[in-house]
């Protein structure tokens, strides 16, 4: 049994910040909770089903986020409490849905979860889910640690109740995938009963409807909507998570949020500026508590502004500067707009150092030397960058291999639209550098699917887009159906290596099983595209010369959409983590190394992580401990100097 | 010799519109691959000088250097290249009479060179649906699958390094002017490997005015007739201006006129048109369908068509004077056309890594005046 | 509980190596074993490109008094223990001081830049001379081998906690380790784990 269900008050765990929210969740008396994967996200579904039979919760891995924020709203309508969990991008996904539930309003507690990833450390881009809240109208927390991580939860269920909306919580990397200490408070009893309540009068927000629909309208649901966002706004002004420290009329106030509250707290602490800054960390940020924040500005002449992303927490509380100006009297900014602080990229204590040695010169001097004992004397020769590639063993890169191949034999230019998974990184040269187009998921389809239909502009490089067999039912289907319907000729590569590879095996609905192991309906991709009407061909991405072949034939064949199936499982799948089907050998006598006829193919364009060029002996060999036995470099040698041996079982 | 990389290779050949697709640079490594005739690089491939740069018959062809190497003097610009004796010629008694193409002399100098043991292997070109197939074969009967024409530019020496790289050696090949070009400058040795023999027994020549792209070929007949049905193809010598393609139920003509524009433009340099660099060269005999003309300009090629004649599978006469100088007219014609555009280009004698030919400029000046 | 007063608080460790290594579990695992004890522990960590060769770090603060950021600044660390020698040059020049406690294995992970050719792994002798010019009693054992003998390198992360525990630079003992690892692990692993860090306890000796 998880220690998370541990019923004992006060005890205390070192938990992940998702863990963290979870935890908020359970004590919140959760019913249900769907979500999408996505780095730093996953693991709040997916902890929370590894405790779903015994808290009694339905949770799902959902078709997208769309699907899941729907799912879970379902659940609010019939008056149970519902949370909805996914990352940054995948809030754009879901928002269609959400502006409608936005003004539809919620029964039972409902909190959508959006874990931001500032620094994009492992997303496509640096998207910032709090400008959403605004969009949607709907109140916004920040956790500023990890017991606040698990604290807030509660409280947003208990909010959205009080004003019947989805309240919207966000954390980023930092504190996702941060741990720290978390005393927890006590698990509510586990039954629930679930009724929808339709039948009355089509206003009447108890008992009619739930419907989002003005029709000329607005006062009847966006009016009250608003009137819903002004009463969060009541309520934040005494949110017990904006905290303020420091003295009662700081030199400088800090207003921050989320994670950068504790790199705001080191940095002045390093400076010794405890005594001449204070602290503002707000976890209520939209919309902002007036008052508080009024109260606070009037204290200070001099406001730092410590976020990430865009900066909308400086906006805001300039504007209530601005509306207040008389009565506080004018203030001097620092924040993303004067430059103090950087507009890209995650923050960190020294970032925030530099702001405040820039606002405190005198007290830099106490700032750490930059150099402590010579430390960046270290040549850098000694730390040789280490690049983003594909797993040893992993089905990518062969079909890379054979699709980068194809193309080039095809010879008209033939390029690859990208999307989103591993397999990113098929615009590095991990993957032969293949991908010409990559942004969101399922787009590379799509795009694929216009530019199929530019042949009547003269254009013949022939286009390829890869999808992955998550993203495939995720939001490529569409895409799909649009080129089948309008004859559009491109191959579409289903990189299908069985599960949500990237964010860790999640299933998706082509899965034989759900979120929590049970046997589930797996869609067969195979026969979805086919009843489609697109032509349909598989093959292993471990044979090369087969894949690439039926690629090239795909390629050749004219007419409307085209699918090519390629079907290996990661390398750090369940079925195959730890489990080498070859011992791989070099045969240093074979091996070319340098010479023409091979110039390192394998170690220098391959690059599979598990082979070395040996620069003494100038010659390959398999460093046995990173190599996972997929064997398909022995197929790419020329002198048949890489040797397979099946392992016996 | 001016020796570069793939890089140079792809640059100056590849993306200049000067490769045929012959296949030289095909096998030797695992980084040109060719696909529907044309030959790709699929990765940069960072040995400097490269086995692939000094085989291509498109870039730093030393003319010089070749004949030296065949025979013993400098490249002189004669219309037929360096020659012992020309002839009529047609398979004798002891070749099957099957499908192949004229006179039959190709299959019958191979058949024969297989059974007396001069060759233990041979490099030819089959057909598979209009796509040309290089082949490596062993035995003799094999010979007669490849026999008929194909008029499209073929990556046969693939075949022929594929068959080095298994070891295998005394080997007959097959090949057009540009193919034996290679086929002489592998033969050279120009890596200086040592402990090399020339694997070669028998290189035979085809005459060639042109090429046909093959993938512009495909698209060009896939609009005039049912491609699964296409038995044979054939031009026959003049006066006719003809491609006739035999189909299972009949025959299509298309005037050369509309043929023409199938013609890759690298074809256009060559001067080369009854491949020079051969043992023996064969092509057809103007107004005799039914014959050939042999080129014998080795030793070793004028002792393996005497025997073949000796032993009844070749049936040698005297050729005409007029049909002799219609050839050499005909020879001198594409030289001079194929060296004139090349100069134009730059690619005589130019700059080192992009030039095509190398060869004395007095010689040059000799191709261009009427002798 | 009150925990014992820290040398400096927040104490600060880092844990790196390369993606696939048990970088994560053996900060969670130190990270648990200090919790246990009373100690506000805040571990900062990135995941999702780790397992794709990258370098990854988690860094670990200690505190007797409150949560820390999860990110160390620069020059910070009070101890580095690498699973990779390149990662511990690397993370020292970041956050290292003349001061700082650094254990580092031996076994070198190629990056894809040096199996393609573009740069050049350093000598590990060069290495280690270069570390020494700043921290003469940097510590480098051969964690791998260790972790191969007892037929996993995936041991390599205990057999670097085994280490670690020797150096007494961090309040945690032998049956600290027991009962977090207990918790982590699946129960006949245990042994295993254990031998690993008594091989690495050896080791550091």
């Amino acid at each position: 049994m998880s220690f998370l269900i541990d019923e004992g008050r006060n005890i205390q765990h070192l938990l992940m910040g998702n863990e963290a929210i979870v935890r908020g969740a359970l004590e919140a008396g959760v019913n249900v909770a769907a979500g999408y994967p996505g780095t730093p996200s996953s693991e709040i579904i997916e902890t929370l089903s590894k405790v779903a039979r015994d808290r009694n919760l339905y949770v799902e891995w959902s078709t997208n986020e769309k699907v899941a924020v729907e799912v879970a709203a379902a659940a609010s309508f019939a008056g149970l409490r519902s949370l909805c969990v996914m990352k940054q991008n995948g809030v754009n996904v879901a928002s269609d849905f959400l502006l409608h539930l936005a003004s539809s309003g919620t029964r039972g507690g409902m909190v959508l979860v959006t874990c931001d990833d500032p620094g994009a450390l492992s997303s496509v881009n640096e998207g910032e889910s709090r400008l959403f809240a605004q969009i949607l109208e709907i109140p916004l927390l920040e956790p500023g640690d990890f017991q606040e991580a698990k604290d807030i939860i509660p409280w947003a269920f208990a909010l959205s109740e009080k004003i019947r909306n989805v309240v919207m919580v966000r954390s980023v990397t930092r504190l996702s995938h941060g741990s720290g200490n978390v005393r927890f408070g006590s698990l509510p009893g586990t039954s629930a009963q679930a009724e929808f309540v339709c039948h009355g009068p089509l206003l009447d927000p108890e008992t009619g409807p739930i419907i989002s629909m003005i029709l000329a309208a607005p006062e009847l649901q966006h009016g009250p909507q608003q009137e819903k966002l002004k009463k969060a706004a009541g309520i934040f002004e005494t949110c017990p998570f904006n905290t303020y420290q420091g003295p009662d009329e700081p030199e400088l106030l800090i207003v921050t949020a989320s994670i950068c509250s504790l790199y705001s707290r080191e940095a002045v602490r390093i400076l010794g500026l405890e005594d001449r800054v204070g602290i503002l960390k707000l976890a209520a940020t939209w919309p902002l508590p007036e008052r508080l924040v009024k109260k606070h500005l009037a204290a200070a002449k001099r406001i730092l502004f410590v976020e990430e992303v865009v900066p909308t927490l400086e906006d805001h509380v300039k504007v209530i500067a601005a509306e207040a100006a008389g009565e506080i009297g004018a203030k001097t900014f620092y924040g993303k707009k004067s430059g103090h602080l950087p507009s890209v990229g995650e923050l960190n204590p020294d970032l925030v150092l530099d702001a405040l040695a820039r606002i405190f010169p005198a007290a830099a001097g106490t700032r750490p030397a930059a150099s402590p004992g010579g430390v960046t004397d270290i040549p850098q020769r000694f730390t040789p960058a280490r690049g983003m590639t594909f797993c040893p063993g992993c089905p990518h890169r062969a079909s890379y291999w054979s699709i980068h191949n194809a193309l080039a034999l095809d010879g008209r230019g033939g390029f690859v639209c990208g999307d989103i998974g591993c397999y990113v990184m098929g615009t590095l040269p991990a993957g032969f550098s293949t991908v010409k187009t990559l942004h969101c998921m399922g787009s590379g389809s799509g795009v694929a699917s216009g530019f199929g239909k530019l042949r009547s502009f003269g254009m013949d490089q022939p286009v390829v887009a890869v999808c992955g067999d998550s993203t495939f039912f995720h939001a490529a289907m569409p895409a799909l159906a649009n080129a089948i319907h309008q004859r559009s000729p491109f191959t579409m590569i289903l990189l299908d290596n069985r599960g949500t590879a990237m964010t860790g095996f999640q299933p998706h609905p082509g899965s034989p099983t759900n979120v929590l192991g049970d046997e589930a309906p797996a869609l067969d991709m195979e026969k979805i595209c086919r009843s489609m009407g697109a032509k349909v061909e598989i093959s292993d991405p471990f044979d090369l010369v087969k894949t690439r072949e039926k690629l090239n034939r795909l390629l050749e064949y004219g007419e409307g959409a085209k699918v090519l199936i390629l079907r290996q499982a990661c390398a750090l799948s369940p079925e195959k983590r730890g489990q080498r089907k070859y011992e791989v050998s070099v045969d240093a006598e074979r091996c070319r190394g340098e010479n023409c006829g091979c110039s390192r193919l394998c170690t220098r364009i391959f690059g599979c992580p598990g082979l070395v060029w040996d620069r003494e002996k100038e010659v390959s060999r398999i460093d046995e401990m990173i190599c996972a036995g997929c064997g398909v470099c022995a197929d790419i040698c020329p002198a048949g100097a890489i040797v397979r041996k099946e392992v016996a079982r | 010799m001016n020796h570069f990389g793939s890089g140079e290779l792809e640059t100056a050949v590849i993306q200049s519109e000067l490769c045929i697709g012959c296949g030289a640079c095909v096998r030797l490594c695992p980084y040109f691959d060719s696909y529907r005739g044309k030959t790709a690089l699929l990765f940069p491939c960072a040995v400097e000088k490269g086995r692939c740069f000094a085989y291509c018959p498109k870039i730093e062809v030393d003319l010089d250097a070749i004949t030296r190497f065949l025979h013993g003097k400098p490249y002189d610009g004669n219309p037929l290249g360096h020659h012992r004796g020309i002839f009529i010629a047609r398979a004798g008694e002891k070749v099957r009479k099957q499908s192949f193409q004229a006179g039959g002399t190709v299959t019958a100098l191979m058949v024969y060179a297989f059974r007396s043991g001069n060759i233990r292997g041979a490099v030819l070109t089959n057909r598979k649906g209009l796509l040309p197939e290089p082949r490596f074969v062993t035995r003799s009967a094999d010979v007669y699958r490849a026999s008929l024409s194909k008029y499209t530019a073929a990556p046969t020496l693939s075949a022929l390094n594929e068959a080095l790289d298994k070891g295998h050696g005394n080997l007959g090949v097959v090949g057009t002017p540009c193919q034996v070009t290679a086929v002489s400058q592998m033969r050279m040795n120009p890596m200086d490997k040592p402990g090399f023999k020339d694997p070669t027994a028998l290189v035979v020549g085809l005459f060639c005015t042109w090429a046909l792209d093959f993938r512009r070929f495909e698209t060009f007949l896939a609009g005039e007739v049912p491609l699964e049905k296409i038995v044979k193809i054939d031009i026959p010598p003049p006066p006719a201006q003809v491609l006739e393609v035999y189909l299972e139920d009949g025959k299509r003509e298309f005037p050369l006129d509309r043929i023409r524009p199938l013609v890759p433009d690298t074809c256009g340099y060559c001067p080369d048109m009854t491949a020079e660099f051969a043992d023996v060269s064969v092509g057809v005999l103007e107004g005799r369908g039914d014959r050939n003309t042999l080129i014998v300009r080795t030793e070793r090629g004028e002792r393996i068509a005497r025997e073949a004649e000796e032993k009844g599978f070749l049936v040698l006469e005297e050729m005409p004077r007029e049909n002799l100088e219609h050839l050499q007219w005909a020879a001198g014609n594409k030289k001079k056309r194929g060296f004139l555009r090349s100069r134009e280009a730059g690619k005589v004698n130019g700059e080192p890594g992009k030039t095509l030919f190398r060869l004395a400029p007095e010689c040059l000046d000799g191709v261009f005046q009427d002798r | 509980m009150n925990p014992k007063a820290l040398v400096r608080d927040p104490f600060s460790v880092i844990v790196t190596g390369v993606g696939g290594q048990g970088n994560v579990l053996a900060s969670r695992l130190l990270g648990d074993m200090l919790a246990a004890k009373g100690y506000f522990v805040t571990i900062g960590e990135t995941f999702g490109a780790s397992q794709r060769g990258g370098s990854v770090m988690s860094h670990i603060r200690i505190s007797s008094k409150s949560a820390w950021s999860p990110q160390i600044p620069r020059g910070k660390a009070d101890v580095i223990v690498s699973l990779e020698p390149v990662e511990a040059v690397r993370v020292l020049r970041e956050y290292g001081n003349p001061g700082v406690v650094l254990l580092s294995n031996t076994r070198p992970i190629y990056p894809v830049g040096v199996i393609r050719g573009e740069l050049e792994y350093p000598s590990l002798d060069a290495l280690r001379e270069a570390v020494a010019r700043i921290l003469p009693g940097a510590r480098f054992i051969d964690g791998t081998e260790q972790a191969i003998a007892l037929g996993n390198a995936i041991l390599t992360n205990i057999v670097m906690l085994g280490a670690l525990n020797r150096l007494a630079v961090l309040p945690f003992e032998r049956e600290d380790f027991r009962q977090a690892v207990g918790r982590r692990v699946a129960s006949k692993q245990v042994p295993v784990n254990l031998m690993a860090f008594d091989k690495g306890y050896g080791l550091a000796g």
